[in-house]
C-alpha cells in the first residue's frame, strides 16, 4: 500500500473511530445535546473522507461496490500489508 | 470492519408461542451445523487464503451467515414470548429456561453449548472449501428436518429461506473450488499447500 492511500485509511479510520466512540455514548445518553452535535459532525467527516478515499481506492462497503468490474475483492484486504504486494 | 444494518434479512413474524420448535430451531444456532459455526468457518478460513475470488466468497458468506444467527435468533425470540410456566413444562422447554429463562444463548436441541469444534480451519484451501461445501449440505439437511417437524407457516417461510441460502452458498463454494483448482497444477492438484508452501 503505498504512503498517500495509508496515510487516507489513517485518517478515515480515526474518522471511524470518533464517530463509533459518539454512537456508544448516544446509545446510552441518548438527548445529549453536546453528543449528538460530535456526532452530526463526526459522521459528516467520516461520510465524506469515504467517498473520497472510495473514488481513488476502490470500494469499503459493497453498497459502492459496482463499476465497469468487479473490484470488491481486489486486494489488499485489511489483514494483509507490504507483505503481499 | 463490520457496520451493523438495522434490518432482518428476512422478515420472522411469528404470532403463537412454540417453545418445543424453539428448543428445536435454535441448533440453528448453536448447534454442530448451525450459523454461528457457520459465519466462524468461513471468516476464520480467509486469512490465510491466496486468491481473491475465494477470499471474497468466504468474507462475504461469512458475512451473510451472521445475518442468518440473527434470523434463527429472531424465530427463537417470537417462538418464546408469552409462555405460561404449563406450557414451558409440557414442552420440554424447562431444561433450557431453567439454565437461560427466554434468553438467547447457542445450544445445539440437545442443549450442548455452541463449540468451536463444531467447525475446522485448516489452512489448505482444497481442505477449507470441501469441508464449507459439506457445511452447506449439512445445515440444508437440517433445515429440512425442521421443515419436516414444522406445521406453523410462520416459522416455515423464513427456515425455507435459510434452507434456499444454504443451496446458492453451496453452488458458491463450487465456485471457489473451482478458482482454486485453475491456480493449481492441474496434473497434482494436491502437490503443495498454496496457503503454505512456496512454488
Amino acid at each position: 500500500m503505498n504512503n498517500d492511500r495509508a496515510q487516507m485509511l489513517r485518517r478515515l479510520q480515526e474518522a471511524d473511530f470518533a464517530m463509533y466512540e459518539a454512537v456508544l455514548y448516544l446509545d446510552g445518553h441518548p438527548t445529549n445535546k453536546m453528543a449528538l452535535a460530535f456526532y452530526d459532525k463526526a459522521a459528516k467527516a467520516y461520510c465524506d473522507l469515504k467517498e473520497k478515499y472510495e473514488m481513488t481506492y476502490g470500494p469499503l462497503t459493497i453498497q459502492n461496490a459496482s463499476g465497469p468490474s468487479w473490484t470488491w475483492i481486489q486486494g489488499p484486504w485489511p489483514w494483509q500489508n507490504e507483505m503481499e504486494e | 470492519m463490520w457496520i451493523y444494518d438495522k434490518k432482518l434479512q428476512y422478515p420472522v413474524n411469528i404470532k403463537n408461542p412454540n417453545p418445543a420448535m424453539a428448543k428445536i430451531i435454535i441448533t440453528q444456532l448453536g448447534g454442530p451445523d448451525g450459523e454461528l459455526a457457520a459465519s466462524q468457518r468461513y471468516l476464520s478460513q480467509r486469512y490465510s487464503m491466496p486468491y481473491n475470488e475465494v477470499i471474497g466468497i468466504l468474507n462475504d458468506v461469512g458475512t451473510e451467515e451472521m445475518a442468518h444467527m440473527e434470523i434463527v435468533s429472531a424465530i427463537v425470540y417470537q417462538l418464546t414470548r408469552n409462555m405460561t410456566i404449563e406450557q414451558i413444562k409440557e414442552s420440554g422447554f424447562d431444561t433450557y429456561f431453567v439454565d437461560h429463562t427466554t434468553g438467547i444463548y447457542p445450544v445445539s436441541a440437545a442443549g450442548v453449548p455452541f463449540s468451536a469444534t463444531y467447525f475446522q480451519s485448516k489452512g489448505d484451501a482444497i481442505t477449507d472449501i470441501n469441508e464449507d461445501l459439506a457445511a452447506e449440505q449439512k445445515a440444508r439437511s437440517t433445515y429440512d428436518n425442521i421443515l419436516r417437524l414444522s406445521d406453523d407457516p410462520d416459522v416455515m417461510a423464513p427456515i425455507r429461506f435459510l434452507r434456499a441460502r444454504e443451496i446458492v452458498h453451496y453452488q458458491r463454494f463450487g465456485d471457489a473450488l473451482r478458482v482454486i483448482q485453475d491456480n493449481l497444477d492441474y496434473k497434482n492438484f494436491y502437490a503443495y499447500n498454496p496457503e503454505f508452501d512456496k512454488r
